[in-house]
């Protein structure tokens, strides 16, 4: 490989990288912080003000449940891309996690929000970003 | 650069645990043995071990993460090259340059709370790890930051008070806001373009001095000194072996963001400073 091909490479897969995190971040809810973009200390939107909330709906069944240790991680990667594959498998998850409990599950709901800080007064709202439904008996 | 990147690797393991001993045994040896750190083999290793921690853990690794992976990809691929130093500085330049100009780009188009300050005002604020820098420069006082993170706490979507809490932000705090904010951006985007132009050469001294002032003043106060380590490294990357003071200059720098990370400096002279402020 000559030298300047060499030199460039890791710089154009950067770009690459780079690119496609700003696409994600753009059209699939991605948090600018995250995916190699270069996006942090850019914007309050971090992974720290996104959050997921759970809830889980069975024949007698409809409660919000709160995120066990043990869902932690894949509910962050979720909040962090609330993509429908990040999503899914943290419906999965839950589904696990509740029959291995004996509960019963038909369908998880998860609603994905942000906290935003308008501009002057910093007033902080919680907004809905996204609602992702999952239902256990639907053909994969 | 391989002992500087070795190092880099050792100070911060990778979180993956089935990942992080191989790349920990291989900052090891190239330590240990400098043969092994001449063999691009052992830094495409380390460069796919670190890409499949990010795949691993898709999307928390932090940007650093992906830096150091390109950075090692750069390495191996200088070592295979018939000018090692000279394709090492090209990579790192180019690198460096791109890293800045998305950087740039970000904060200068891509968000729209980064421009009119909304960043620095709730960050100071709410991030912890500011809250020494943050008494230090500003004069406010824990219980002034209680107070303005307690304003800051969320309502929900479409809610409003009607006598909210006032923000206490005295001019010295709106003064480190809009520093941040615009210096930060512009030197930044002086790095961007000190490294992507076309003529280097124009900005040798310049683009040095600015990378080194980048990370003397972010990595006091951002708490992300796996990133400064980096670009640090690769901009000793650059120098040619008649630039002893630049040299001098980026090898101190590493060891200071090392400090900035280990020592609670803004804290302790915040503790010294406050009894004598009247």
């Amino acid at each position: 490989m000559a030298a300047s091909n060499a030199a460039a490479l890791p710089a154009v897969i950067l770009g690459i990288v780079a690119s496609g995190q700003v696409l994600l971040a753009k059209l699939d809810g991605l948090s600018p912080w995250k995916g190699g973009g270069f996006g942090m200390f850019s914007t309050t939107d971090d992974a720290g003000r996104r959050a997921v909330r759970i809830f889980v709906t069975a024949p007698g069944r409809s409660e919000e449940l709160s995120i066990p240790p043990s869902l932690a991680d894949i509910a962050e990667r979720a909040a962090v891309h609330p993509s429908d594959r990040q999503l899914a498998r943290l419906a999965r998850r839950v589904v696990e996690r509740e029959r291995r409990a004996a509960r019963d599950v038909s369908e998880v709901r998860l609603e994905c929000s942000r906290i935003v800080y308008a501009a002057g007064t910093l007033s902080a709202s919680t907004v809905p970003t996204r609602v992702f439904t999952y239902r256990t008996d639907a053909p994969r | 650069m391989c002992r500087l990147t070795a190092i880099i690797l050792l100070l911060r393991p990778l979180e993956v645990w089935w990942i992080a001993p191989f790349v920990l045994i291989g900052a090891g040896l190239s330590l240990i043995f400098p043969a092994a750190a001449k063999r691009p083999l052992l830094w495409w290793s380390v460069a796919a071990l670190i890409a499949l921690h990010i795949a691993a853990i898709w999307p928390l690794s932090d940007n650093h993460i992906y830096l150091l992976a390109y950075w090692c990809l750069g390495i191996g691929l200088a070592l295979a090259s018939e000018d090692p130093p000279a394709t090492l500085a090209r990579s790192g330049r180019w690198l460096l340059g791109a890293a800045f100009a998305f950087a740039v780009l970000w904060k200068g188009v891509l968000s729209p709370d980064y421009l009119d300050g909304r960043f620095f005002r709730v960050t100071l604020i709410e991030d912890d790890r500011f809250a020494d820098a943050v008494m230090l420069v500003s004069g406010l006082t824990p219980q002034d930051l209680v107070a303005n993170r307690k304003s800051l706490e969320p309502l929900p979507a479409g809610a409003e008070l009607s006598d909210p809490p006032p923000l206490k932000e005295p001019r010295r705090f709106r003064a480190l806001v809009a520093a941040l904010t615009w210096g930060g951006i512009v030197l930044e985007g002086f790095v961007a373009v000190a490294f992507l132009s076309p003529k280097p050469a124009l900005l040798e001294h310049a683009r040095h001095i600015a990378l080194l002032a980048f990370c003397v003043f972010t990595y006091a106060l951002a708490p992300v000194a796996g990133f400064g380590w980096v670009i640090a490294t690769m901009g000793l990357a650059q120098l040619r072996r008649d630039q002893g003071m630049m040299r001098v200059a980026y090898l101190s720098v590493f060891f200071l963001i090392l400090l900035y990370a280990e020592i609670p400096w803004a804290g302790l002279l915040d503790s010294w400073v406050r009894p004598l402020s009247p």
